[in-house]
């Protein structure tokens, strides 16, 4: 087939912000327009042929969920056109259509229903579908008795269960357990060397370095790169790292801020427990008195992974207008479930007050600890009948892991 | 499943209209999945399930029978049973207000849902008043349960019960769809239908036969639940059938709203998403 199984030709998403939705408000016209737009794609092109998975990524705001919904033919485009060719599942979020009072059983059925399968497809396949979830005999309780793992398993289970041509996935290996997110990363190989064409949209490099041969990134509506993953993946971070988001009125201008390894070369992949320094170069525009540092870590998803501050008014000196000074955090990531993370140091006057915020610091990506989940690493120790499990190692998702079924675990079992 | 694979093509123009209206029809199951779902969570914790929605139509006919017995002097000097032609009246009434209240937000709550798969979104508009029918059903049977025990007897024209309900549901879901596609993008919909449904119980002929209020009555021909309401309080209880005029205005009343909202419908499906 010569026909590419996802085509977007010029394709432009305009959404109007409208500020009051009022049948009144628009019958008597007042207070000036009632609405503005915003263009959240545009100009693009891509082509995706039949079988290939190609990741999408890029920050928040960059056009990822809008070009999300097109492809899952929720919305339709502004300008151009695009044409997807076979029976799309769009995965966007797990458990569409889940009611907490109705049971698994009757749950899958409305999913299914909405995912395009018929009540015959679905009756076909329902035993496969609860076996690929685990859930045993909860399937006639309702889901609000299920644990979260549950409730993900099974509605991923119906998503994977459509035999799409073309899968769309939103950042499902966002949630559930790290065994979880194994399972859905292998049946995605499964259905890739089926020959189904997939979508991969995530925050997770790791996930989509694995998965993606190719990578789109979107910055600002457009796209900005498509090629190989790896230097999608290095334009993304470089990308984050440059975003010049400053306020032009700020008393304190950031020149210079990087993210250095002990021997000084820039870093944007990086090792648990490895020493890490940021260093920033600021001039003042105003004449401060003992500016204080306000050092944190975000992840992606804008959690505060860690945060440190000078206690207000602390033995710093005082800078006059047109002074630099040099600003270096030493610091070693010791992030449990590992992600993309963004350095963010603000620099304030004795009172505590931002002067000058760094809100697109460089950004690192640390790989998880093997098993651990979340953003802190508490060590922890796990002993069973004597048997003792811990996660001194550290090890990168799927580089072993993926190619047995399941993990057994990770770690090293003593005694 | 068919050989062929399907082709969807988007650009700025809304699809065809059979395109719509075949999507409607492939939906369907998503329809019937959807409304039991509806009908299951309502009375998923009410051991009496359906017999609770049908107790609010017989309430608030018990309620008026009373008062307007009372208050008015309508209770007597009729052919009919009063009581019956109440009740009657009220079980269509019911279905109608409720069925269109709950549609006209029906596709803003779905928000979860429409922001993550495609179906056409005017299914969503319909899912009340198709698990409604099974609270109607229920509240018919208690009408032909309860008429022969305030003495009028069971006849043949009960059996115009059937395109009653038809009607009552056809013009519910015609006018849910619309009002649901328009509640979209006028938020204040939601206190302008329900203060219309506030006067419309009264401009209905529920609990008072149109003829007696003289020449007056025949401007409630105009209101296209007259001619449902009347069908159902004739078959029930014998009163005077709605005239021809009564009668078309429901049925073009459907038509009209039916056409309207499947237009805006097959403009805006794909672009409601974008406003939630």
């Amino acid at each position: 087939m010569t026909d590419g199984a996802i085509e977007l030709t010029g394709v432009g998403k305009r959404y109007w912000q409208i500020k009051e939705r009022s049948l009144l408000r628009s019958l008597i016209p007042f207070g000036g327009p009632n609405r503005t737009h915003l263009w959240a794609l545009r100009d693009v092109d891509l082509r995706i042929d039949k079988g290939e998975t190609v990741g999408i990524i890029g920050s928040n705001g960059a056009g990822k969920s809008t070009l999300l919904r097109l492809l899952a033919g929720v919305s339709q485009p502004t300008t151009g056109r695009l044409t997807i060719r076979g029976r799309i599942a769009p995965l966007l979020s797990v458990g569409v259509g889940f009611h907490p009072e109705m049971t698994g059983r009757e749950n899958v059925l409305v999913n299914g229903m909405l995912l395009g399968l018929s009540k015959a497809d679905i009756r076909a396949r329902f035993d496969e579908i609860v076996a690929f979830a685990d859930l045993c005999t909860f399937i006639d309780t309702p889901v609000k008795f299920y644990s979260t793992g549950m409730y993900m398993r099974l509605g991923f289970s119906v998503a994977i269960h459509v035999a799409p041509d073309v899968l769309i996935v939103d950042e499902v290996l966002a949630v559930g357990d790290v065994a979880f997110q194994l399972r859905c990363l292998n049946r995605m190989r499964d259905l890739q060397a089926a020959g189904t064409t997939i979508v991969f949209v995530s925050h997770h490099m790791h996930a989509v370095h694995l998965l993606c041969p190719r990578t789109v990134v979107l910055h600002r509506s457009r796209v900005e790169h498509d090629g190989q993953t790896e230097a999608a993946i290095a334009r993304y971070h470089q990308l984050l790292a440059t975003a010049d988001d400053q306020d032009p009125d700020a008393p304190v201008r950031v020149l210079l801020r990087e993210l250095l390894l002990a021997d000084g070369t820039a870093v944007d992949d990086v090792e648990q427990d490895q020493t890490l320094t940021y260093r920033m170069t600021v001039r003042f525009d105003k004449p401060v008195d003992g500016p204080g540092i306000l050092f944190r870590v975000v992840g992606d998803d804008g959690t505060l992974a860690y945060s440190m501050q000078t206690s207000i008014g602390e033995l710093w000196r005082s800078y006059a207008v047109g002074d630099e000074a040099t600003v270096l955090v030493s610091f070693r990531p010791r992030l449990g479930g590992g992600g993309t993370f963004h350095v963010n140091v603000a620099v304030t006057d004795d009172y505590g007050t931002v002067l000058a915020s760094d809100p697109n610091g460089p950004s690192f990506y640390v790989p998880p600890r093997y098993g651990v989940g979340g953003v802190a690493d508490l060590e922890a120790t796990i002993t069973v009948d004597g048997q003792t499990r811990t996660n001194h190692r550290w090890a990168r998702i799927g580089d072993e892991a993926l190619s047995a079924e399941l993990p057994s675990g990770g770690g090293r079992l003593k005694g | 499943m068919t050989d062929s694979t399907p082709t969807l093509s988007l650009d700025h123009r809304p699809g065809p209209l059979f395109a719509w209206l075949a999507g409607l029809w492939r939906f369907r199951g998503v329809l019937l999945a959807l409304s039991r779902k509806d009908f299951q969570v309502r009375y998923k914790r009410a051991t009496l399930g359906v017999l609770w929605s049908a107790a609010l139509p017989l309430l608030q006919s018990t309620v008026l029978v009373f008062i307007f017995s009372r208050v008015g002097d309508f209770g007597t000097g009729r052919s009919f049973s009063y009581a019956g032609y109440v009740l009657a009246g009220m079980v269509p009434w019911v279905f109608v207000s409720t069925s269109i209240g709950a549609s006209t937000t029906s596709i803003v709550e779905a928000s979860g849902l429409t922001d993550k798969v495609w179906f056409p979104r005017a299914i969503l508009a319909l899912v009340p008043p198709c698990a409604n029918t099974i609270m109607l059903a229920t509240s018919t049977v208690i009408l032909l349960i309860g008429l022969p025990l305030i003495g009028v007897p069971p006849a043949l024209r009960l059996l115009l019960l059937v395109p009653a309900a038809l009607l009552a549901i056809a013009f519910s879901a015609a006018f849910g769809m619309l009002l649901a596609a328009l509640y979209v993008y006028f938020r204040d919909l939601k206190f302008l239908v329900q203060a219309v449904l506030l006067v419309w119980l009264y401009v209905t002929p529920v609990v008072y036969p149109p003829a007696e209020l003289g020449p007056a009555g025949r401007w409630l021909d105009w209101n296209p639940l007259t001619g449902i309401t009347g069908m159902f309080q004739s078959a029930a209880v014998g009163s005077p059938f709605p005239s021809v005029r009564a009668l078309l205005v429901s049925v073009l009343a459907t038509l009209g709203l039916g056409a309207i909202g499947v237009l805006v419908h097959r403009h805006h499906d794909r672009l409601f998403v974008d406003l939630l």
